[in-house]
């Protein structure tokens, strides 16, 4: 259980959020999505975000991945405050350091596996080849299909694929296995638990699967819009244990 | 939406297409300016045709215009009363009629005139006048005259301003009362002109007695007019006038489709037809695709509703019948725009062109069977557009419709060559694969962004193919400085003469016959040019600018009259003089030459004369002329005796260059306007359903960290490429539609040469570019309101 932010804060903080509050619409109507969450993220660690629909946790990862504005409080990327980027600074800031991987992969249907990836390692300042990065995922054979020649855990894995290839910081994963079956899922799973140990990219994961939880270093638990519990696992299982 | 959400009167399936309306209101505007145009132009062009033709004939009956003319040396006034008497004529009437040339105070220049007699009471029967302003002569005040209003106007004179003409040599100060329009001078022509230069050929209409003095032809008319019975057999009417006129010099009586004023209108009308009727099928095909576009993206994305539709039980007639609204609902703002906006173009255009014809008024109306036609016209439009996409609706069964739609498929070898191409960025290789993959969609908003520049190429080379005219014309066919005719043949010293006048530097027989040219059946009066070989001024010359010189022997014919008389080289065509001996020969046709102007029959001079029997004879001179002494000379040939009539060449260049510069700008004008109207149709409706198809993918690359800018990319490269594209299709389709312009441009009276030019296809590239550079720009700010949460989220 947890003992406060800075026990279970192992290595440097990457972000640090300070009341963080997000409320959509005004007066009566007003929907509170987040009520002052204040929290620290650890470099290279991986999360995972639980919660039911409705509780916070997207629009949580929605603001640290630079697409909504929060409406109170603060996001500390490194130094830099988040929250006061206008739209260019956050296009540069997702360009640079994050990288999204998205319940239904939205991979460009016309583009390959290998262009999917090269689509952003054409914008990166170093990035790994494409070939590299689909390597990681188990790809390299199948450089050249096209989304609709590929299994869906396949084309999930081409979004890893392309969301690491610029060596990101920090990735993003917005129920990543929503849409596949179990077995497929665990693969994707694999492929984001060795990215977040070979490459070290601090890994945020959004899911309803409370047994993915397992493979976490850090659980945030949210609930009406708060972050109700947060707990380290001692042990960390591999992906491949996983069963649901 | 609010505002629809009080619609509970209304069946659900009625609410959803209003919702559908207001969520498409962006393509459907697109698509309703198409229609607009298209209804528009077919109400406007059909409807200010219709109008001009219907208040040409109303002039034409009203002011009682000859059915047939004839003129001759000297008829006995009795004589016209034999003509009235014969069968089917129902009125005839004679005058006197003459060139002469005038001068006014202070002006060089001189006046070539057309005087008519007036009756010596009353009204003339025939070819009545419109008084505009002042008064008739009274009677008995022989220095009384009318002038064509034309005139008047372009010499810049008024009411009781004094001209001084010469009559027959003798000189007489006339002074205008009234000016006029006239039926048989709808457009006034010089003289072997063929274009108004109406500040220097003035119709005067002036006292019988005097004319008849001035040009002995006192009790006798030298031109008469008849009006006929409808159902005449007008063809046996002229053989039995010739055969009554032939013994008083009679030179061959004519239509009125033949008289020069009359050929010109209709031929402008026939003109103004081809150009008008060119547009609206173009929009109409233009509002079909859109209309296609629209509907097959808005049933790809409701596949999973039409299938939710039908698994409830809802009949596949009920679907198709909520869709085919929709598509009407959707062209329905554009035929009421289009209605209003073509009645009120029809009558603007009706106004102008009544002024650019002079016509005393104007009946504008638009039947009810062209409105009907136009939104027939319309509506046919809009069901082919949506026929694919609602039958694709139809054919959906209620399972596979329910079934999420499967990631697109691309593959295949274009596809793969994409991928194989060196130095493409990933972006780039997006926007090819995605045209490769709907190719028809391509080829379509191609050709419809081509159709544009096809307008307005066409459009736009009518003003080089005149100016190639005028050049052709002038620069190497007429290259004398003044062209003077004769008031009756004369002998080789009358060309010595002129030579000798200081200031002349060189001098040429000018010799021209009035003939009729027969082939079987097929009859044409023409007149004949005749010229010496190696002559220096003023020339035959082909279309190309090509110099033709006589033949030894026999004729060379032009295009037109030989189109018109069914003959080729090596035929024979009789060739009867209507002047002089009126000999007449079958003449050997030597060659066909598409000549810019006039000039249908050309023969040596030699030849003529020997035909002839009267030893050389000219009908004129042309002169070049020291330009220092032009005033002197101009003042000399004025007062020159014989002399009937002198072109200021410069001057008739001028003349037309104004005339058709004035049509053409306003032409070019509306159809750069339709153009960039098609263009946006086009391109903003391409880009919407672009933006609409890739939101997901534009959203997504936004989240991934791709900018604005570069995410805009997709969308613009996609427009600029199909903008390129349609370059090729477009300048192809525009070469194609000159030539048909052209084709139908060109009459009887002259040949329009196909000359456009590079600097109007760069024009016309520049438009379209502009056009679709300014939709995109419009449509590419979308990709600032993109839903970069939602896309995390949705499927599609």
């Amino acid at each position: 259980m947890t003992n406060g932010t800075d026990a279970i804060l192992t290595g440097e903080p990457l972000y640090r959020v300070e009341g963080l509050t997000k409320t959509y619409g005004s007066g009566p109507t007003a929907v509170h999505a987040l009520r002052g969450v204040d929290l620290e993220i650890g470099s290279g660690e991986l999360i995972v975000l639980l919660g039911p629909s409705g509780s916070g946790k997207s629009t949580m990862l929605n603001i640290l991945g630079g697409l909504d504005a929060a409406s109170a409080g603060h996001v500390w990327f490194d130094d830099a405050d988040l929250t006061g980027c206008d739209d260019r600074a956050l296009t540069a800031y997702r360009r640079q350091h994050v990288g999204f991987v998205f319940q239904f992969y939205n991979l460009v249907a016309s583009l390959t596996a290998r262009e999917n990836v090269a689509l952003i390692t054409d914008i990166a300042a170093d990035p790994l080849a494409p070939e590299a990065a689909l390597a990681m995922v188990g790809l390299d054979a199948r450089l050249d299909h096209f989304p609709a020649q590929l299994s869906g855990g396949e084309q999930q894995r081409v979004a890893i694929a392309r969301a690491i290839a610029k060596k990101p910081r920090v990735l993003f994963c917005d129920e990543p296995t929503g849409a596949l079956d179990s077995q497929t899922g665990i693969l994707v799973l694999e492929a984001l638990q060795h990215v977040n140990q070979t490459l070290g990219t601090t890994t945020l994961i959004i899911t309803h699967n409370a047994v993915i939880a397992d493979i976490a270093d850090v659980v945030w638990q949210f609930a009406d819009g708060q972050l109700v519990d947060r707990r380290r696992n001692r042990v960390r299982r591999t992906a491949s244990a996983l069963r649901w | 939406m609010s505002h629809l959400a009080r619609l509970d009167w209304l069946p659900v399936l009625d609410r959803k297409l209003l919702r559908d309306m207001w969520r498409l209101r962006g393509p459907s505007f697109a698509i309703a300016l198409m229609i607009a145009a298209g209804v528009g132009m077919v109400l406007m062009s059909f409807g200010m045709m219709r109008s001009l033709e219907a208040t040409r004939d109303a002039y034409y009956d009203r002011y009682r215009f000859a059915d047939i003319f004839v003129t001759a040396k000297r008829v006995p006034r009795h004589i016209v009363a034999d003509l009235a008497a014969l069968p089917g004529v129902r009125l005839a009437e004679g005058r006197i009629t003459a060139g002469a040339l005038a001068a006014l105070p202070g002006v060089a220049e001189p006046i070539n005139t057309r005087m008519h007699s007036l009756p010596l009471s009353g009204r003339p029967m025939i070819n009545d006048l419109v008084l505009r302003q002042g008064r008739w002569p009274e009677p008995g005040r022989a220095n009384e005259i009318l002038a064509n209003e034309a005139f008047v106007q372009a010499a810049h004179l008024g009411l009781g301003d004094v001209m001084s003409v010469i009559l027959n040599g003798k000189r007489e100060q006339l002074q205008i009362v009234g000016t006029v329009l006239s039926p048989e001078y709808v457009y006034a022509i010089p003289p072997g002109q063929i274009f108004p230069d109406n500040g220097r050929f003035a119709i005067l209409w002036a006292d019988r007695d005097m004319l008849a003095a001035a040009f002995d032809l006192t009790d006798a008319v030298n031109e008469i007019m008849l009006r006929v019975e409808s159902g005449t057999d007008r063809a046996d009417l002229i053989r039995r006038i010739d055969t009554r006129l032939a013994s008083y010099g009679g030179t061959g009586a004519y239509r009125r489709e033949d008289q020069i004023s009359e050929r010109f209108v209709a031929n402008e009308l026939r003109q103004l037809k081809t150009m008008t009727t060119v547009l609206p099928p173009i929009f109409l095909a233009v509002s079909a695709f859109l209309t296609h576009v629209v509907l097959s993206r808005l049933i790809d994305t409701e596949r999973e509703i039409i299938g939710l539709l039908k698994a409830f039980g809802y009949r596949t007639a009920a679907i198709v019948f909520h869709y085919l609204k929709l598509a009407l609902l959707l062209s329905l703002g554009g035929m009421v725009l289009g209605t209003l906006f073509g009645t009120w173009l029809g009558r603007g255009l009706a106004v102008m062109y009544q002024q650019f014809f002079v016509f005393p008024f104007l009946q504008f109306r638009i039947d009810p069977d062209l409105y009907a036609l136009a939104l027939l016209a319309a509506l046919g439009s809009v069901m082919s557009g949506c026929l694919f996409a609602i039958r694709r609706a139809a054919a959906l069964t209620p399972a596979a419709a329910m079934q999420p739609p499967l990631v697109a498929h691309y593959g295949g070898r274009i596809a793969a060559a994409i991928g194989q191409m060196r130095g493409l960025d990933e972006l780039t290789r997006i926007i090819l694969r995605g045209l490769v993959r709907r190719p028809l969609r391509t080829l379509l908003t191609a050709i419809g962004i081509g159709a544009a520049l096809a307008l307005y190429i066409a459009s736009a080379s009518s003003h080089d193919n005149v100016e190639r005219l005028i050049q052709v014309s002038f620069d190497q066919a007429k290259r004398e400085d003044l062209m003077i005719s004769f008031t009756e043949p004369r002998g080789p010293d009358a060309l010595a003469a002129l030579g000798r006048m200081p200031g002349v530097l060189r001098v040429e027989p000018l010799r021209a016959v009035g003939a009729i040219l027969r082939h079987g059946a097929a009859t044409k009066r023409e007149g004949i040019t005749a010229s010496t070989p190696g002559a220096d001024l003023s020339r035959l010359v082909d279309i190309a600018g090509r110099v033709v010189e006589p033949p030894e022997s026999g004729l060379i014919v032009s295009t037109a009259l030989a189109r018109s008389l069914a003959i080729a080289p090596g035929d024979h065509v009789e060739v009867e003089v209507t002047e002089g001996r009126r000999p007449s020969w079958s003449a050997h046709v030597i060659a066909v030459v598409d000549s810019p102007i006039g000039a249908p029959a050309f023969m040596s001079i030699d030849e003529l004369d020997r035909r002839l029997g009267e030893g050389a004879r000219l009908s004129g001179a042309y002169l070049a002329i020291d330009d220092s002494q032009r005033d002197e000379i101009l003042r000399a040939l004025r007062d020159t005796p014989k002399i009937g009539g002198i072109a200021i060449i410069e001057a008739s260049r001028r003349a037309i260059r104004d005339t058709i510069a004035e049509t053409m700008g306003i032409m070019t004008l509306f159809n750069t306007g339709f153009a960039a109207l098609i263009v946006f149709g086009v391109v903003y409706n391409n880009a919407r359903v672009s933006l609409a198809e890739r939101s997901r993918d534009l959203a997504s690359l936004r989240v991934l960290g791709f900018r604005k800018s570069e995410v805009a990319y997709l969308l613009v490269g996609e427009l600029a490429l199909l903008t390129l594209l349609a370059l090729p299709i477009g300048i192809g389709m525009g070469i194609a539609l000159s030539h048909y312009i052209v084709d139908t441009f060109s009459g009887d009276l002259f040949t329009i040469p196909f000359a456009l030019t590079p600097a109007t296809v760069a024009r016309a590239i520049l438009v379209v570019f502009t056009a679709a550079a300014g939709t995109a720009w419009l449509v590419s700010r979308r990709v600032g309101q993109l839903d970069l949460v939602a896309v995390l989220k949705t499927r599609d």
